[in-house]
């Protein structure tokens, strides 16, 4: 018996201990920008909130409505606005990332049909330990409204 | 006697010093000015779906201008919609004194057909238009807009277009004025434009 309580504990420590960065990972307010009939590209935003004691790093994105899914940035140099994908979106322990317009985003290239306002596009985040999370990102014309606004720096 | 010399000397010396600051004029060091203000902005005709678009057929309006690109997933969406939610905030009367423009530096992506549809999705009454890359290079100029298509390794196209973000203001005499930078909010945006449509 003692033995058998001192195995669950040894379990409970491991699964504590070896937590994937997923479950530690929260996501508020994802959406993918509806943008006019005919476009190609794309892009979705959301909040990542990380609730762990360490740095957890975004390393890809999926999705089936698009064929390719990147991680990109916007660089503002003197007015001009420059496009770019980036490797990796850092998430600081106990902090957030924040994928929004002009900034850090999630780009839906090439997609196979027209998204339509409503739809939901399942998104897979994939981080640096190789574990992984589906958010349901819903497409919308515009931000939505609350959230948004007060996480800007 | 020494004192009274060293009193002359103080004495001239005072006089060369107060001598240096009223007369000496230094040559002051050559100062790099400010870049011109070259940007004659001014007429040009572009091509709208429906056929040639010329700026002064807005004469009399206020007139917003936007260079960008239709397959710019993020920054043009966000500049046009934050204009159009800000013209649909105006009065009506205002809004018949207002246009906007939208100029696809990407000729060869975007079709004037292809322009009309996406500037119609923000606002019913943008305008999309486009012109040999000769024309556009040459109108970016003359507004000061940059725009540079870059090769950049991603995999979706070939490239992407780097260019101003800003939304340039012409006046209702076709006087470029002023710019509204991106990600105004739309209440900004209405600010903006009512400080120029009550300009004299």
């Amino acid at each position: 018996m003692k033995k058998l309580s001192f195995l669950t504990a040894c379990l409970m420590f491991s699964a504590g201990v070896l937590a994937a960065a997923a479950d530690q990972i929260s996501v508020d307010k994802p959406y993918v920008r509806l943008l006019p009939p005919g476009a190609q590209t794309t892009g979705a935003f959301m909040v990542i909130r990380n609730s762990a004691d360490k740095d957890v790093k975004l390393v890809k994105a999926d999705n089936p409505a698009s064929r390719v899914t990147e991680l990109h940035t916007h660089l503002n140099e003197g007015g001009v606005m420059k496009m770019r994908p980036v490797a990796a979106i850092e998430i600081k322990a106990k902090g957030e990332a924040l994928l929004q317009p002009g900034g850090l985003h999630i780009m839906l290239i090439d997609l196979k049909a027209p998204l339509k306002e409503g739809d939901i596009v399942p998104i897979t985040l994939g981080f640096d330990d190789g574990s992984s999370k589906k958010v349901d990102a819903k497409v919308l014309k515009a931000a939505p409204e609350a959230g948004m606004s007060h996480h800007q720096h | 006697m020494s004192e009274r010399i060293l009193l002359a000397i103080a004495a001239a010396l005072a006089a060369a010093v107060l001598g240096l600051a009223l007369f000496w004029q230094p040559e002051l060091p050559e100062r790099p000015l400010p870049a011109p203000a070259a940007l004659s902005g001014g007429d040009f005709t572009l091509l709208a779906a429906n056929g040639p678009f010329s700026l002064h057929d807005l004469r009399g309006k206020v007139v917003l201008l936007y260079f960008g690109y239709t397959y710019c997933p993020d920054i043009c969406p966000t500049s046009l919609a934050a204009t159009a939610e800000g013209l649909k905030q105006l009065t009506p009367a205002e809004q018949a004194k207002v246009a906007m423009v939208f100029i696809s530096v990407d000729p060869e992506r975007d079709t004037p057909a292809r322009l009309k549809e996406y500037a119609e999705f923000f606002h019913p009454a943008m305008l999309g238009v486009t012109g040999t890359p000769e024309s556009l290079a040459e109108i970016a100029r003359r507004y000061g807009v940059f725009y540079a298509r870059q090769p950049v390794a991603t995999a979706g196209g070939d490239y992407v277009v780097d260019h101003s973000a800003d939304t340039y203001v012409v006046d209702a005499a076709g006087k470029l004025v002023g710019k509204i930078a991106h990600a105004t909010p739309p209440d900004q945006v209405v600010l903006a434009i009512r400080k120029y449509l009550n300009q004299p």
